[in-house]
């Protein structure tokens, strides 16, 4: 009981936090034996306990609802959860038509976009540089000269053929 | 509830109902421990309204979440971590009102705290009034971790382990917030010396 002025003693120093946790019932067996002891020869700890006796108890205290309060507490809960519940079941639903196909989908989806990401990304879709109808490539072009060169080089070859064996004929 | 609800199992079992989808054994888990969620909740924000929103949030998540739960610990400890966690994250949210404020903010909060002792005189009562009017006031100011610890232990009679736990941090830090806790409630009752 709160007594006034007599309220609020000071403990030892060394045992405050083993009254405390004395109190609470957190004390190991040994500790407990040590506060017992200390307490049987030192009133001020002993004032100190009863103190928290009197006062802890007065910050926890709180007042019952009605019976009613918690019977709508419940049913209010009870719909929440089956709200819930049912959200959770519907999209398990819409998720239960996706899977059978769903892995594989997303596979090929994650292939597709690789594949365009690296070929746009060396420019192989850059279709404003390069046009069919325009002057063949480069390379074609060289090769069909070397192509020309060579036969005009067997050509060349044959008349010097013909030549030579005009000139045996004569020869003879 | 009506027969055939699974009230009378054990909080084990009911989550084990509930993992494999059924909800009226959560249901079960609401009945039992909404009193108590409630009562934290209450402790922590002062007011009616909020401690019902905060422990019905904190049922809703832990319902969710429930097959997550790997039942290592009891289930209201696991329910616990989720509504201390709330309830925190709610007063982090919040600016500080002085609870002596709330208090006189409403009827609910008004018919919230009792006196312990009733049969004392009125000069007692008084002095006890005032105890409890600046204890409140001085709960309120406490640090986050000292109050937490004392809240659990102090209304909800939580051991220092299950604090701890709740709390994820060790016993020893435990019982260091819950003795500061206590040596601060003195102090802001040293007028009364």
């Amino acid at each position: 009981m709160i007594q006034g002025k007599n309220f609020l003693r000071p403990a030892c120093k060394e045992f405050e936090e083993d009254l405390v946790l004395y109190y609470y019932g957190e004390c190991q067996d040994a500790e407990s034996h040590r506060v017992e002891e200390h307490l049987k020869e030192c009133a001020s700890c002993e004032r100190f306990l009863e103190d928290l006796r009197a006062f802890l108890p007065l910050t926890a205290k709180a007042k019952e609802h009605p019976q009613s309060f918690w019977d709508g507490y419940y049913k209010e809960m009870q719909k929440k959860l089956a709200a819930m519940d049912e959200k959770k079941s519907r999209w398990k639903a819409l998720f239960s038509v996706f899977y059978p196909w769903g892995v594989p989908a997303l596979g090929t989806a994650v292939v597709v976009i690789f594949a365009l990401a690296l070929t746009f990304g060396r420019g192989m879709w850059d279709l404003k540089n390069h046009s069919i109808l325009d002057e063949p490539p480069p390379g074609i072009q060289a090769e069909s000269i070397d192509f020309f060169e060579t036969m005009d080089l067997l050509e060349s070859i044959d008349s010097i053929e013909s030549q030579d064996q005009m000139k045996s004929e004569r020869t003879l | 509830m009506e027969n055939g609800s699974p009230s009378d199992l054990r909080d084990e079992e009911l989550v084990a109902l509930c993992q494999g989808g059924e909800r009226r054994a959560f249901e079960s888990l609401v009945l039992r421990y909404m009193k108590k969620a409630y009562q934290i909740a209450f402790d922590f924000t002062r007011d009616g309204e909020e401690a019902k929103d905060l422990s019905q949030e904190a049922f809703l998540r832990a319902f969710s979440q429930i097959t997550r739960f790997d039942r290592r610990s009891s289930f209201y400890t696991w329910f616990y971590r989720i509504l201390v966690n709330l309830c925190i994250d709610h007063h982090r949210h919040k600016s500080r009102i002085p609870w002596e404020h709330k208090n006189g903010g409403s009827q609910d909060h008004v018919e919230a705290e009792t006196v312990a002792d009733t049969s004392s005189t009125p000069d007692q009562e008084a002095i006890a009034g005032e105890v409890r009017r600046k204890l409140g006031t001085a709960l309120g100011g406490l640090p986050k971790g000292q109050r937490t610890a004392f809240l659990l232990r102090n209304h909800h009679g939580l051991s220092v382990a299950e604090i701890a736990k709740v709390m994820h941090t060790t016993e020893g830090t435990v019982r260091v917030q819950l003795h500061r806790a206590v040596t601060t409630l003195r102090q802001s009752l040293a007028e009364f010396v």
